[in-house]
């Protein structure tokens, strides 16, 4: 969809085009924006962040967002705004590498399923849906019970309970490639088996990985913050936005900015990288 | 035509029981992996005066003398002639545990699930016939609520509607009234999640040359919408119905804990951490049950909404 | 809200006039000061009150098997012990009538009351106390805590319907104390034989309620027992309750319980919430019942058994290195004093020693140089023979409270700044026992509630870094001094009052100033209720709060 057809407006149609094109970039450019601001803080968080994350201060607890402290204080009196800045890290960084574990897992098993012949689809088509079967949390229980709880526990708990609907996507998408007419034409002109996965079906079906990155990335923070919910996530005083929030919904009556501004950090990522995937996906804004 | 039949049902029958042995076998092994003597989680649980002697009966008792290989096909055995054994932590049998705690839980999910489909639908559809700023609301709608832990949702509900304004109960009895907050805090991420992949199908459908040769037939754009986009849109979502059934359970674990609702997903966190294994096992085999069952259902499902895909 | 220290049962009209004074919102049957109305009304009989549980739920009613806090919460409401505690903390007979003990301390007989009945209609005699002795002391019942209490009986005879002897095998001062546990109430013996998944669904006892039905994970459903006697006669002619039932909820997350309250969904609420309480004091409609449990304070252990606090230096230092009280001040609202003792500022034996517990990181310096630790890292943490300073501190999700673990973190940052690295690991409650079992902790908050000074013979005699077959030792700060043993063994057994008092606080003087312990506040055991709910402050020796004065406004 390019444009609205037959827009009945006597205005210059030139400036209406661009206004439009701009209106249409605008969740782009700001989902890009959103993206970038926390990359930057999860790579150099002293330059944005006004206070060390860590340092307590019980005199100032539960302090109101204000001028002092732009989002507030918690119940140890440390700054939110500077706990969120430092805490893009850890919380990013278990984002991304879930997503990786997520999709390396998926993208074996897809590409087994793939071109590994009938009986090897069957096998892998049965373990996906044992593992689709598992209820993800019980998996992310038992796996941090049998490792102990910690950042990279969380982080393969996570990523074993987001792999199996990755792998199910490359898988088909793999599938798809396969039976293409460019498969087919290659496959008539004599390309070896290899030739044709590297040169037609692995960019193909890779192509998708990033839009998947980038949705499971915000989808992984929501999970994470989760297991920090039920106690099992990154140990404190980690700055992680998932244990911030669960730490601060304790006080949601007494300090809301205490779960507000880590919630709005894990939204905003989730909604910034489910934004960028759909632009990823249709090749940019439409 | 019904041998065909006859073979799909035997197909999905035998791939079922496949699934649940699988999900068995993890099970069983995995939870044997957790350090701990599982004597410990019988005799109440860690940090108990058990006595050396008493420990000691309690693994003659429930087998855990026994090499790991017996102890597992002796399981299996159990378990294929229906026997779920006893619960570690409650002393009873994990079917009766089990029949307690179904029908709290599926109402919750069941009632998420159609909720969450209802508000994808009408998103979608609202989103359709009201331009490009009304589709952009509703994406956004879609992406946030998307993007919301259960956790903070229900914790923002239970403020908003529960202390501040009175009118809902903050704890969920099976009265209509109780049932709303958790449903909600179910339903809404899991509508946006359904909603982004309808709204993208239902546009597909809506600009496909048989929503245009129907326009060309006369349809009007409602009726276009109703008939053939609506339909399309239902696909996937169908399709994810089984997914998300699962990551209800996943949700209804922290639901249920804060909504303080008697359940399937507020016991399987408790007996996780008491190490109780019949318990986890009957969960476990139990959601993957209830997965396999709802993935057939919604291949049929399916193939009565695409009529490209006829039952075979 | 002042809440003063709270032990107060309403047996007798002029205790309860005394408790009226001590106990915030009053007991029976004068009325609190916080509701001139009460005392005009009469009590209203009947209607349900619903209770709100923050607790995870039991897994078993019967107080004997295992035997935790929780438990003993719900089964104050349908079983009774032998001995209970007076609003003065005087241990008072309740079910027995009177007891002796032999002049050599091994023969104590036990009278038991006559003309109480089970609620199965079963007689309270002294066979049927034997019979629950033997059922906490048989391995199969699992008992960990009644266990532990009864550990000295030898062997016991039921001399004649009302005379119960028993033989120990070391003489045991603190047997009576013991007796007034819910985890060694006295049950039916009928009761008892049945199966252990039958007894633990409904126990039967002689309490003013009894259980009706159990829902599990919704609620215990108590009722009124019509043929209530209650054991020790009050003031007023009827001994029954006036609630006609009781609906035992358990609702984990403090929010919606809190909510709840609000809402009049229920009339009373545990584990209050520091935040929520000092909310709640704003609110006319909420009443706060303040019972801190007795046993051992709520305190950090040392772990002396290993490096780096196998150096007394080093756990001198670290308690001076961190700031407790800053932390209580800000995390708890007030409703928390800070202890100085290793035992509950309810426990007349108490000792307590604040000139030790000052934050003082200089002095904290000081003594980490002269013990060898006096170079830095790269992240300022100190480090000795290029081994960094560094505690774990395995903390249990499941019994620490969000304020808790908070203040956990603001030691971790104060402790920081005098170059002590402490990791904490937040672990649910199996996973925290394997990591004290494995002895891969430094750091560790386990409380411990019992009734009595003896518990410090628990707590602190190198008997109990003996583990239990499950791996479980009580002992974690691993003491093991033959000299404080002797003072715990011979507090124990003595049979002069006098003497007791100063042999146990000879012996907290020790492990406090051995720097075993840094104790931190009582164990926090707080109540908010709805001003409908009349009456309550009725308290058990564990301070459990009991319902049977209680009532429900219209």
């Amino acid at each position: 969809m390019s444009l609205p057809k037959n827009h009945r407006t006597t205005a210059d149609p030139v400036l209406v085009q661009h206004a439009a094109r701009l209106t249409a970039r605008l969740p782009l450019v700001l989902s890009t924006a959103v993206l970038a601001f926390f990359i930057l803080a999860a790579i150099v968080p002293a330059l944005l962040a006004p206070y060390d994350p860590l340092a307590i201060n019980p005199a100032d607890a539960f302090s109101a967002p204000g001028p002092g402290h732009l989002l507030g204080t918690d119940e140890s009196g440390r700054d939110i705004y500077s706990r969120i800045i430092h805490g893009a890290r850890p919380s990013l960084l278990i984002g991304a590498a879930a997503t990786g574990i997520g999709l390396g897992l998926a993208l074996l098993l897809g590409t087994i399923a793939g071109f590994g012949g009938k009986w090897l689809d069957f096998g892998v088509g049965r373990v996906l849906e044992v593992l689709f079967a598992l209820p993800g949390l019980l998996l992310a229980l038992v796996f941090i019970a049998l490792a102990g709880p910690g950042v990279g526990t969380t982080v393969v708990a996570v990523g074993l309970t987001t792999a199996p609907g990755y792998a199910r996507m490359i898988r088909a998408q793999i599938i798809a490639l396969r039976t293409s007419a460019m498969v087919e034409a290659a496959t008539v002109l004599g390309r070896s088996r290899r030739q044709i996965l590297s040169t037609h079906i692995l960019p193909n079906a890779l192509a998708p990985l990033a839009v998947l990155g980038t949705l499971g990335l915000g989808q992984a923070v929501v999970w994470a913050a989760s297991l920090s919910f039920l106690g099992l996530g990154a140990p404190p005083p980690a700055p992680e936005w998932g244990a911030m929030l669960s730490a601060g919904r304790t006080y949601l009556s007494l300090a809301w900015w205490m779960t507000f501004f880590p919630g709005l950090a894990i939204v905003l990522v989730a909604a910034g990288s489910t934004v960028l995937s759909r632009a990823l996906k249709t090749g940019g804004p439409r | 035509m019904i041998p065909g039949a006859a073979w799909w049902v035997l197909g999905k029958v035998v791939g079922g029981i496949f699934v649940l042995w699988a999900v068995a076998t993890a099970i069983f092994f995995g939870i044997r992996m957790i350090p701990g003597d599982p004597a410990e989680a019988i005799m109440g649980g860690p940090g108990s005066q058990a006595s050396a002697e008493a420990l000691a009966a309690a693994r003659a008792e429930y087998g855990l003398d026994d090499p790991l290989a017996v102890q597992y096909f002796s399981q299996l055995w159990r378990l294929a002639t229906g026997d779920l054994g006893t619960s570690y932590s409650l002393k009873s049998p994990v079917s009766t545990v089990l029949g307690e705690l179904v029908p709290p839980t599926l109402t919750l999910a069941v009632l998420a699930l159609l909720v969450a489909w209802v508000l994808a639908l009408v998103l979608a559809v609202l989103s359709m016939r009201s331009g490009r700023l009304g589709a952009a609301v509703a994406s956004g709608l879609e992406i946030v609520s998307a993007a919301v832990p259960h956790f903070w949702l229900a914790s923002v509900m239970i403020m908003l509607f529960a202390t501040t304004l009175g009118w809902l109960p903050p704890v969920s009895t099976n009265s209509a009234a109780g049932l709303v907050l958790p449903v909600a805090t179910l339903a809404l991420p899991l509508a946006g999640f359904l909603g982004q992949v309808m709204r993208d199908t239902m546009e597909a459908a809506h600009h496909s040359s048989f929503a245009l040769s129907a326009r060309a037939r006369g349809e009007s754009e409602t009726g276009v919408l109703l008939r053939h986009s609506i339909r399309h849109a239902a696909l996937p979502g169908i399709a994810l119905s089984g997914w998300a059934f699962g990551s209800l359970l996943s949700g209804a674990v922290v639901v249920e804990s804060i909504f303080a609702r008697p359940g399937l997903g507020r016991s399987l966190l408790s007996a996780v951490s008491a190490r109780d294994i019949p318990l986890v096992t009957g969960v476990a085999l139990l959601s993957a049950a209830a997965y396999v069952a709802i993935m057939a259902l919604s291949d049929v499902a399916e193939r009565v909404a695409d009529p490209r895909m006829a039952l075979p | 809200m002042r809440n003063p220290r709270t032990l107060a049962t309403g047996l007798l009209p002029a205790v309860a006039a005394m408790a009226a004074a001590l106990v915030l919102a009053g007991c029976t049957p004068a009325a609190p000061a916080t509701d001139s109305e009460a005392e005009t009304q009469a009590p209203v009989e009947g209607g349900t009150l619903v209770y709100a549980s923050g607790d995870a739920e039991p897994a078993c009613l019967d107080p004997h098997v295992g035997g935790n806090y929780p438990q003993a919460l719900v089964s104050s409401q349908y079983l009774e012990s032998l001995y209970t505690k007076d609003a003065d903390g005087k241990l008072i007979p309740w079910l027995a009538e009177d007891s002796t003990v032999s002049d050599d301390g091994l023969t104590r007989t036990v009278k038991i009351r006559q003309g109480i009945s089970f609620t199965d209609g079963t007689a309270l005699t002294a066979d049927a106390v034997k019979a629950n002795f033997e059922h906490l002391l048989d391995p199969e019942t699992a008992s960990s805590t009644g266990y532990l209490a009864l550990g000295k009986i030898d062997s016991m005879k039921a001399v004649d319907q009302s005379t119960l002897e028993l033989k120990l095998k070391t003489p045991d001062n603190s047997l009576l104390e013991s007796f007034s546990m819910p985890w060694v109430a006295i049950e039916s013996p009928e009761a008892l034989k049945r199966s252990q998944a039958e007894n633990c669904a409904s126990p039967v006892g002689t309490g003013p309620f009894k259980v009706e039905s159990w829902q599990k994970q919704e609620a215990v459903n108590l009722v009124r027992n019509e043929d209530y006697v209650r054991p020790v006669a009050l003031g007023s002619d009827d001994s029954l309750a006036h609630l006609e039932a009781i609906t035992w909820r358990f609702i984990p997350e403090a929010a919606t319980r809190y909510a709840a309250l609000q809402a009049g969904e229920v009339q009373i609420i545990d584990n209050a919430q520091p935040d929520t309480i000092a909310a709640a004091a704003k609110d006319p409609a909420i009443e706060h019942l303040d019972a801190p449990r007795p046993g051992a304070s709520n305190r950090i252990e040392l772990n002396s058994s290993k490096a780096p606090f196998n150096d007394e230096l080093v756990r001198e230092a670290f308690i001076h290195a961190v700031n407790v009280d800053a932390g209580i001040d800000s995390l708890f609202f007030g409703t928390a004093p800070r202890s100085h003792s290793a035992l509950s500022s309810v426990e007349p034996l108490g000792y307590s020693a604040e000139s030790l517990f000052s934050y003082d990181p200089a002095k904290a310096a000081e003594l980490l140089d002269e013990a060898g630790w006096s170079e830095r890292d790269s992240e300022g943490y100190r480090v000795k023979d290029s081994k960094r300073l560094s505690l774990t501190f395995p903390v249990s999700t499941n019994q620490s409270v969000p304020a808790e673990q908070s203040l956990f973190e603001q030691l971790q940052a104060t402790a920081k700044e005098s170059g002590i690295e402490i990791k904490i690991n937040l672990l649910d409650l199996s996973s925290w026992y394997g990591d004290l079992a494995k002895n891969d902790y430094n750091l560790v908050s386990a409380p411990y509630t019992k009734v009595g000074p003896s518990v410090l013979a628990i707590l602190f005699h190198s008997d109990s870094t003996v583990p239990a077959p499950s791996g479980y030792f009580a002992n974690l700060s691993q003491v093991k001094d033959p000299a404080l043993d002797e003072l715990l063994d011979t507090a124990g057994s003595t049979a002069d009052e006098a003497e007791r008092k100063d042999l146990y606080a000879q012996a907290q003087k020790l492990v406090l100033e051995g720097n075993y312990v840094l104790p931190l506040y009582d164990q926090q055991n707080h109540f908010l209720y709805s001003t409908k709910l009349k009456n309550i402050g009725a308290i058990t020796a564990v301070a459990t709060p009991t319902f049977f004065d209680a009532w429900l406004a219209k």
